[in-house]
């Protein structure tokens, strides 16, 4: 046990070095000192209060995402819909959100439930195709993030679009219903404690919680799930629409507390990110959520990295894929150590 | 020759055949490939089927057929079949042998890997006996006689003459016990049942409350596939019922549980335990106690006791189910199937119970089985070691190529059982 602790951690250290000297490598090729690229990159994401507000604004999304990446995976299910839940769920929430202007506690509820639900609701084919028809989720979801991007497009410049605006998007919710920041001078609002708390609340879930433990017992060995008479595609599908409502919710919270309206196009691919922050922080709901602040981090320096040194903000978002092949790559050899 | 064909399901015979033969052109117009199947049907007189039906619409026997012709027409040095006559008529395999023989004749090698002894004795010229990856014998087949072999297999007569013959004496089946004098409750029957995808002949037999059935079988003939059927975990045709209320044909192992059923699969890491899942976890499943939450308490005291109960050693009870030995992992198995939190074992079914264990494990898990039994359970056993037969008692029968014996007479011999699993008597 010890020694595959120490082989992880070594490991885990390889790795984030090796990632630091290929961006160090990446930032020289773009004509920057990695000295200074590093500064930019820490001021920009918490080196203050304004920088710090940035990366939790930009986490909020990313930790739901996560968490709901982690659900599924847990039950076995690779969702990669997320991506197509997330726009889902901003698309109901900026539909649902101006209905009520006039008792704001009422529109947020509404638009927050309406997001999860649009969420879950999106993942219900890939549901119904993979139990009836064998179809695997990986490939009706993916499949299910095109549309639902066309559906966005679609919808800005149609039902949702906002007639007194020239540009395709929607009608903005009211100053009352939108989330205000926490503090002055920041972005963050309200959103990023919900998403820490669901977060939170779906680790506990899934280990604390009878439902939680058969959901685990499902992902690890559905042959031994059936053959101990569990049920194994419900709990499938209620970890995969469960999964999907967490992605509706972070699109939901994206319009309550940052962008006030939908517009197309709308994500930057927070769905994906989300996995690979799942899969980052070994499919686990705190692992996740690390992993979805670093990215955030990442995310919020690289916006100063381009502003202070000139260097692409593509450079630092390049990090994220190359630490989750990293630990690709590894694992098998990391749970090869635990047998 | 692979034991399940690798032919590509969504293309048709015609196109199979072409992707067997290593000599066909890049390019190949359809006429050329469908006069390819009607050649290679006629060289070797198998039905190949329609040259354009799909081959997932085919029937396995025909599957089987294309894929034997494919790599006979291939003309290699060197030909190894794995279990091919599994799904052969007798016709088929007779002129499959022929085939084979003209092909050792004209100086070409034959690997041929069987469970079955006539096969053996009809078609090689050498045998390599592997028993557990050792090799037991290897010889002429015209240097040994089906009996030897028969024995060799069953581990018996690798001992002297005259210990041998105590052996055997101490290994008759024995009665079990004595037939009850009043009629018991019937717990199992099964009528008519065909395993889906088998083409085994329809078995029916029933269970009385307190009744051990062992189905003895060389592995590949299809006791475990009758077994798994009963316990919900294999499709067939016909009537399963367990106290009267009928299983689902398509395979519903919640309806056998709800029915009283227990199940002790075969492969233990895969299908009997969530591996990666600690003691606990594992023995709370699948029905973990607490309302919304784990009551953690509750799965502590019960992991305790049920350790302590089944005599399992382990590092801790949180420690994951995989990282137990194979006689603990079973026990746990076995710990958690027997637990009477899910009300009383009405019928048991277990595959190969003890293989693997060593001699205490196999031991405990026997008198576990026979506990069971005496408290009136039905218990259903497939096995391919006649000694554990013995050991259990109950009644037994042989399932060969799918069909199932008559219950055998008590004072049936081990080696007498060996010819029979093997097909030798019948």
């Amino acid at each position: 046990m010890t020694g595959a602790a120490r082989r992880r951690a070594i490991l885990g250290g390889a790795i984030a070095a090796g990632t630091l000297v290929l961006l160090a490598a990446l930032v020289l090729v773009a004509g920057a000192s990695p000295g200074e690229a590093l500064a930019a990159l820490v001021g920009g994401s918490v080196g203050s209060g304004a920088a710090l507000g940035e990366t939790l604004t930009r986490a909020t999304s990313l930790v739901l995402c996560a968490a709901g990446a982690v659900l599924a995976l847990r039950a076995g299910v690779l969702n990669i819909g997320l991506d197509g839940q997330f726009l889902m769920g901003a698309a109901a929430a900026a539909a649902v959100g101006p209905l009520f202007d006039a008792a704001p506690y009422a529109a947020r509820l509404a638009l927050l439930l309406a997001a999860a639900a649009a969420g879950a609701l999106f993942a219900a084919p890939a549901v119904w195709l993979s139990e009836r028809r064998g179809v695997p989720p990986v490939l009706s979801t993916i499949l299910l993030n095109l549309v639902a991007a066309a559906a966005v497009t679609w919808l800005v410049r149609g039902p949702l679009q906002d007639r007194a605006a020239d540009y395709p998007q929607s009608r903005p919710l009211s100053a009352e219903v939108r989330l205000r920041p926490l503090a002055p001078g920041v972005r963050t609002t309200a959103a990023f404690p919900v998403a820490l708390l669901l977060a939170a609340g779906s680790g506990v879930f899934l280990s604390r919680t009878k439902a939680g433990l058969k959901i685990r017992a499902a992902g690890a060995s559905p042959a031994a799930a059936r053959a101990i008479g569990l049920a194994d595609a419900p709990l499938r599908a209620g970890a995969l629409l469960g999964s999907a409502a967490f992605a509706g919710l972070a699109g939901g919270l994206e319009v309550a507390a940052v962008t006030g309206r939908l517009f197309d196009p709308f994500g930057t691919g927070v769905g994906y990110l989300g996995i690979a922050a799942a899969l980052l922080g070994g499919t686990g709901a705190g692992g996740a959520t690390a992993a979805a602040l670093f990215f955030a981090a990442l995310g919020a320096g690289s916006s100063a990295l381009q502003r202070d040194t000139g260097v692409p903000a593509a450079v630092a978002t390049i990090v994220p894929g190359l630490l989750v092949l990293a630990v690709l790559l590894v694992r098998r050899r990391l749970s090869g150590g635990e047998a | 020759m692979p034991q399940h064909d690798l032919l590509v399901e969504a293309a048709t015979v015609a196109e199979n055949l072409a992707l067997l033969d290593s000599s066909a052109p890049f390019l190949e117009p359809p006429a050329a490939r469908r006069s390819r199947v009607r050649r290679i049907a006629g060289t070797f007189a198998m039905d190949l089927g329609e040259p354009d039906a799909p081959v997932a619409d085919l029937p396995v026997g025909t599957r089987q057929r294309i894929e034997i012709a494919g790599a006979l027409a291939a003309d290699p040095g060197i030909l190894i079949l794995d279990e091919p006559t599994a799904v052969l008529s007798p016709d088929e395999t007779a002129s499959l042998f022929a085939s084979l023989r003209r092909r050792a004749d004209s100086g070409h090698a034959v690997v041929l890997i069987t469970h079955r002894l006539t096969e053996v004795f009809e078609a090689a010229d050498r045998l390599t006996l592997l028993s557990r990856g050792k090799t037991v014998k290897s010889c002429l087949v015209s240097q040994t006689t089906a009996g030897e072999i028969g024995g060799l297999l069953l581990g018996a007569a690798e001992k002297a003459e005259g210990e041998t013959e105590r052996r055997t004496e101490d290994l008759r089946l024995g009665g079990g016990r004595p037939a009850a004098a009043e009629k018991g409750l019937q717990v199992l029957s099964v009528e008519s049942v065909v395993p889906a995808g088998t083409s085994a002949p329809p078995a029916s037999f029933s269970l009385e409350e307190g009744d051990l059935l062992v189905l003895l079988a060389i592995d590949g003939n299809g006791a475990d596939t009758l077994a798994r059927c009963v316990a919900g975990l294999h499709p067939f045709s016909g009537r399963i019922g367990i106290l009267g209320r009928p299983l689902p044909a398509a395979g519903a192992p919640r309806a056998f549980r709800a029915a009283g059923g227990r199940f002790v699969p075969a492969d233990r890491r895969a299908e009997g335990l969530v591996a990666p899942l600690s003691l606990e976890e594992n023995l709370a499943l699948p029905t973990p106690p607490g309302r919304l939450f784990l009551d953690r308490a509750a799965m502590a005291r019960l992991a305790g006791e049920r350790l302590r109960q089944h005599g399992i050693r382990a590092e801790s009870p949180a420690s994951a189910a995989a990282t137990l030995s194979g006689g603990n992992q079973q026990k746990l198995v076995l710990a958690r199937e027997l637990d009477d939190r899910f009300g009383p074992p009405r019928l048991m079914v277990a595959i190969h119970p003890t293989r693997g264990l060593d001699l205490s494990a196999a031991a405990a898990v026997r008198d576990r089985i026979e506990e069971t039994r005496r408290a009136g359970t039905a218990v259903l056993v497939a096995s391919s070691d006649p000694e554990e037969a013995g050991l259990l008692g109950g009644t037994h029968r042989v399932v060969y190529r799918g069909a199932l014996s008559d219950p055998l007479p008590p004072e049936t011999s081990l080696p007498a059982l060996g010819r029979r699993m093997a097909g030798l008597e019948s």
